[in-house]
């Protein structure tokens, strides 16, 4: 199983979302990092056949998928950031309904949708109604829909936003469980969500896939080391005009600063190891994810 | 897939208010159906429910056969009497009751003297109390002989010199003697189908518009289409359903509103021609009851597909359900503003468009003809093959637009 995107671009009324991107996947999990509005979800939508690239082509395994059609998408698990689904219906309906257009016979389905309802915990509210469930509930009913199929490819975007830590970390092992054997995409703006289970990371700014690599390899693509050191609270700003900072953490007489530098910042700055999160700055010139993640 | 499609529809509380909405409307006009069904005792009375419709229908048996011309004479003599009686010509209003309540049963053929005696476009209702009984030979001639006046007179310029003489050779061949039974069950069907399947047809707009606009509003798209079947057999399953869903409701409902109205008032008179009665009398449609019942049932379903299948091609299109469910509103109040214009061009434009199908009971009283193939055809038959060729149209569009979706 191999996906291949060669020059794919997409453009909106003259705008590029997705930028003469070339990238060749195989089996494994890959993290797509990227500030909102870097084109991850454009880049996700034409894997999942949802949209059309303006030019370049998308092959799996040589061939297009828009030609392979639905031979495709039976390859397919797909969660999008954006999770609809249908309010009525009970999870149980709307899984089997997911089976359903998936190509999933009855019987077979019935089985799947109650093995997967145990994997992702739900068999309690089988019969609540979607609109009924939780955030982290809808969530996990997405991911199961994904999985039905039993995907050779796995596509999760954003698949954590809007989940509190604790569902978040439930989250992310029940997707590190459920990624062996099988291409997983997995699209986030928060870097803890993909620290752990990706194999490899793409990190995605302005429609263009900028960096790629494993976790050392991008640790050690960034010529800048991480210092921290105490300061008072009325240096900060002049702290933030001179350096990337990538925490601030309160103390009752002051703050500590960390900072990305390649020299030492201040005489009783103390290096630390550059983080994912550190490459994201560096990279993308923000930081990454929901405050939480990072302070 | 089809399954889910039809319980995504209906486990909305919109749409099981809808349905509840329609059997209130079936009440109502079961309502309207008992009231008008009244008998006027011999006291001048008026009573009203079961025992009074089956004291008119006891009453009108009594008239059935061929209208013959002694029939007719009878008729006539008979009518004549009563209306010369002290309470016929009484000025109290009650006294003038128990009168009618004496013509009751042969009233529905009064009422054909009516225009059989009268000009093709005048009507007066006192006309039959001043006729002579030796005009009885004279009934069915003057059908043919009004229309030929009329077409020399007044509507000189509305036809063409072909579909005038059409229109007297569909009335010759009318067969006469025409035959008369108690039919109040199948004019009451038809009096109000045409309201009923506006109304169902409007109702089911509210439950297809958002088949397809659904998965937009919803924002269920991404994972419709990411699925396998998701450009294929999944938008087939949309249409079908869809198809099912109307085609149950409108069935549901009409099979009940006919199972009700002739349940109360009776079937008889189903083998009757349509000209028995006065509402029909000047009809080109030479058929009987049950052949216009059929028309209008096919008629209404064929219509409400056609609306429907249209609501769910701009459901499609625009992924909307509001947009989509303006469609039938459109097509069935529109026509209505442009109508009775006089002018013969708008009319027979008019006489094509899909509300027509809505009232088939309405078409057979029309004249619109159209010249195809140098034959001249009634509308009826035009209305059902068009509609049928682009209700067949619509469905592989709606197929081609929705596969095509892309999902932002």
């Amino acid at each position: 199983m191999e996906i291949e995107m060669k020059n794919v671009t997409r453009e909106f009324q003259g705008i590029r979302a997705v930028d003469r991107v070339n990238l060749v996947m195989t089996n494994g999990v890959y993290g797509l990092l990227g500030v909102n509005g870097a084109g991850k979800t454009t880049l996700m939508r034409m894997l999942c056949t949802l949209i059309r690239p303006s030019s370049g082509t998308i092959t799996c395994s040589g061939r297009d998928i828009f030609e392979m059609d639905g031979a495709y998408r039976k390859l397919l698990g797909y969660l999008p950031q954006d999770f609809g689904f249908y309010p009525d219906f009970t999870v149980q309906d709307y899984l089997m309904y997911i089976a359903s257009i998936k190509g999933i016979r009855p019987a077979v389905a019935k089985k799947r949708v109650s093995e997967l309802l145990r994997r992702v915990g739900l068999t309690q509210a089988k019969n609540k109604k979607m609109k009924k469930l939780s955030g982290g509930m809808k969530r996990r009913a997405g991911i199961a829909q994904a999985m039905l199929n039993d995907p050779k490819i796995l596509i999760l975007d954003e698949p954590t936003a809007g989940l509190d830590p604790n569902e978040r970390i439930r989250f992310r092992n029940l997707i590190s469980e459920l990624s062996s054997e099988r291409l997983v995409l997995l699209s986030t703006h928060i870097v803890a969500d993909i620290e752990y289970i990706a194999n490899e990371v793409l990190l995605m700014k302005d429609g263009q896939i900028v960096r790629r690599g494993t976790q050392e390899q991008l640790l050690s693509s960034v010529p800048v080391r991480a210092w921290s050191f105490a300061a008072g609270r009325d240096e900060i700003a002049g702290w933030q005009k001179r350096y990337p900072v990538s925490n601030i953490k309160t103390f009752p007489n002051g703050v500590k600063i960390r900072v990305l530098s390649e020299q030492a910042p201040h005489p009783d700055a103390i290096e630390e190891a550059v983080t994912l999160e550190d490459v994201f700055l560096y990279w993308f010139g923000e930081k990454a994810g929901e405050h939480y993640d990072v302070l | 897939m089809t399954y889910y499609e039809i319980k995504k529809v209906f486990v909305r509380r919109g749409s099981k208010t809808a349905l509840l909405m329609m059997l209130a409307v079936i009440a109502a006009v079961l309502y309207f159906v008992i009231s008008e069904n009244g008998y006027v005792n011999e006291n001048g009375e008026e009573e009203k429910g079961a025992a009074a419709i089956a004291k008119v229908r006891e009453l009108k048996k009594e008239w059935a056969g061929d209208l013959t011309e002694e029939k007719i004479r009878r008729v006539i003599e008979e009518n004549v009497r009563i209306s010369h009686t002290p309470e016929a010509l009484s000025e109290d209003f009650d006294q003038n009751d128990i009168a009618y309540s004496k013509k009751q049963g042969f009233m529905d053929i009064r009422n054909l003297l009516v225009y059989s005696y009268g000009s093709f476009n005048d009507y007066d209702y006192y006309l039959p109390d001043s006729l002579s009984p030796d005009a009885a030979g004279d009934f069915y001639s003057n059908r043919l002989k009004n229309l030929k006046e009329w077409l020399d007179t007044d509507a000189e310029d509305q036809f063409s010199e072909e579909e005038k003489e059409y229109l007297i050779q569909t009335y010759e061949a009318l067969e006469t003697p025409l035959y008369y039974d108690y039919q109040a069950g199948w004019k009451s069907l038809f009096r109000y189908a045409p309201s009923i399947l506006m109304i169902v047809t409007l109702l089911l707009s509210f439950l297809c518009a958002g088949i397809f606009s659904g998965e937009f509003q919803q924002r269920s798209g991404a994972v419709f289409y990411s699925s396998r079947y998701g450009r294929g057999k999944a938008v087939a399953a949309k249409i079908k359903a869809g198809l099912i869903i109307i085609t149950m409701v409108y069935w549901g409902v009409i099979l009940l509103y006919t199972g009700l109205v002739l349940g109360i008032l009776g079937a008889d008179g189903a083998n009757c021609l349509i000209q028995s009665d006065a509402a029909g009398w000047k009809s080109i449609y030479n058929i009987t009851n049950w052949q216009e019942y059929l028309l209008v049932v096919l008629g209404g379903y064929l219509g409400c597909v056609f609306m429907l299948l249209l609501t769910m091609w701009v459901s499609a299109k625009t992924n909307s359900a509001v947009t989509a469910v303006i469609v039938p509103f459109v097509l069935i109040f529109l026509p209505s503003f442009l109508s009775g214009t006089g002018i013969p061009f708008l009319n027979k434009i008019l006489g094509l468009l899909p509300d027509q199908l809505l009232q088939m009971n309405q078409v057979v009283k029309y004249f619109n003809l159209y010249g195809i193939g140098g034959r001249m055809v009634k509308a009826a038959p035009v209305l059902l093959i068009a509609y049928a060729g682009f209700s067949l149209l619509l469905i592989p569009l709606i197929y081609r637009t929705y596969r095509k979706k892309e999902v932002y």
